[in-house]
């Protein structure tokens, strides 16, 4: 046997590692072999000694020590704690149930968008309240501008500027006024009311053609400044015949001429 | 009392549950004590490197996986700090572990015909000063049965009949040394 072998073996049977056949097998080997007995016995002495020795119990000073150090640890321990419970509240902050609970938000979102009623119909219905409203406005400014009281018409001037888009009916109900009312303001009214349609040419020329109709200076003047902003270089015609009437009032017919020079 | 193992109580104590390193003390303290001590250390010395090992495995606790017994664990940690300690004292040059008992008080007491077992506790003292400090160590970790071979082989890094091989010729190198102890 090899003496690192018998070694190992030696270690195994006094610490007893060794099963019951092994370890009589070791046995009849020491009793056939004198040089390993001798050695074994050897180091059982010494294995005993090893278990003989002893040492002095410790002081009650370092259990004293030990457990201020423990203490000591454990209050450190306490103190960093704010810190670990602000993360478990963080934790606790993102819990599966919020997302359980921001998925059903989204579900019920969803489901909410698909079922939503159609937004279309809306639109086309107020387009159709507006047609009517405008068709009633129309009627409206149409009866009061028929009205004998000159306060009714002005009303009805005032009805047609409501007008987003005014058609020609209203335009030419506003031209006869403008040629026919018998009113001044009336009159003076339906002009600020055409003013806002001068784009179209009908209005254009129902304007300059109102021109020598008009005896009130006022309206006279009116017009002549709105040709000038206008330049309608078809109103010098209507103005030069304005011109020659001998009742024309002298400022007017000053403010005229300087007019039709600044168009020309 | 030993309801609770040492690895679960050394789990509770990694879990933030340092009381439980109280226990844990109670246990081990006069093993570790006695494992310092016949080192070579003094006894306050000991009972300050006993300290040391229990800061250690404190500071260490996340390091402990459960796997092993707590006791090689415990055991390779006041290896290191004994280790760390002698390696300190060499460096400043002061020679401190030097324990009262190893001062020779002279020859009288050999002459004794009757050696009672201080007297052999005492020569056993001397001889276990003379061993290497790699044997004594070896020697003190196969003493508390609680370690089996294969983890005293895996504190000290070798294999399991290495292990066994070295505590075997410790154990003739010290009874060698007592022996001469002895006739002297």
């Amino acid at each position: 046997m090899k003496d690192e072998k018998f070694e190992i073996l030696a270690m195994d049977y006094l610490s007893g590692n060794l099963s019951e056949g092994e370890a009589k097998e070791f046995e009849t080997f020491l009793e056939a072999h004198m040089a390993y007995r001798e050695k074994y016995e050897e180091l059982l002495k010494a294995w005993e000694l090893m278990e003989a020795m002893q040492s002095p119990e410790p002081s009650t000073q370092m259990d004293q020590a030990f457990f201020a150090m423990l203490s000591n640890e454990m209050d450190k321990e306490k103190e960093s704690s704010p810190k670990q419970s602000l993360i478990a509240m963080f934790t606790a902050i993102f819990r599966p149930q919020w997302a359980i609970g921001v998925l059903l938000l989204l579900i019920g979102l969803g489901i909410g968008y698909f079922l939503r009623p159609d937004v279309e119909p809306i639109p086309t219905q107020t387009i159709a309240v507006n047609n009517e409203t405008e068709e009633v406005r129309q009627k409206l400014v149409l009866t009061l501008l028929d009205q004998p009281s000159a306060n009714q018409r002005l009303q009805g001037v005032s009805e047609a500027n409501k007008f987003e888009n005014a058609d020609d009916i209203v335009i030419k109900a506003l031209l006869k006024t403008l040629n026919s009312d018998p009113n001044v303001n009336v009159r003076l009214a339906a002009i600020e009311s055409l003013t806002n349609y001068v784009d179209k040419p009908e209005v254009r020329q129902g304007l300059v053609q109102s021109i020598p109709n008009q005896g009130s200076p006022i309206l006279q003047i009116t017009l002549a400044n709105l040709m000038v902003a206008l330049q309608e270089k078809s109103s010098i015609a209507p103005f030069r015949q304005l011109l020659k009437q001998k009742e024309l009032d002298t400022t007017v017919k000053k403010r005229i001429e300087r007019s039709i020079e600044s168009i020309i | 009392m030993q309801t609770l193992t040492d690895n679960v109580l050394m789990m509770k104590v990694k879990s933030g549950d340092l009381d439980k390193l109280g226990l844990l003390y109670e246990r081990h303290k006069r093993k570790l004590f006695g494992f310092f001590y016949n080192m070579g250390n003094n006894a306050s010395l000991s009972e300050d490197l006993v300290q040391n090992v229990f800061v250690r495995i404190l500071k260490y606790r996340q390091s402990f996986t459960g796997e092993g017994p707590f006791t090689a664990w415990m055991f390779s940690m006041a290896r290191n700090v004994n280790y760390d300690h002698h390696k300190k004292v060499s460096r400043e040059g002061v020679s401190r572990n030097v324990s009262p008992e190893q001062v020779d008080r002279g020859t009288g007491d050999y002459l004794n015909e009757a050696m009672d077992l201080q007297g052999d506790a005492h020569l056993l003292r001397r001889a276990m000063g003379l061993l290497s400090a790699e044997k004594k160590e070896i020697l003190l970790l196969s003493k508390y049965r609680e370690l089996k071979f294969q983890e005293i082989g895996e504190i000290l890094g070798c294999s399991e009949g290495a292990a066994k091989v070295r505590v075997h010729r410790a154990l003739k190198d010290l009874k060698t040394i007592f022996l001469q102890l002895e006739t002297r």
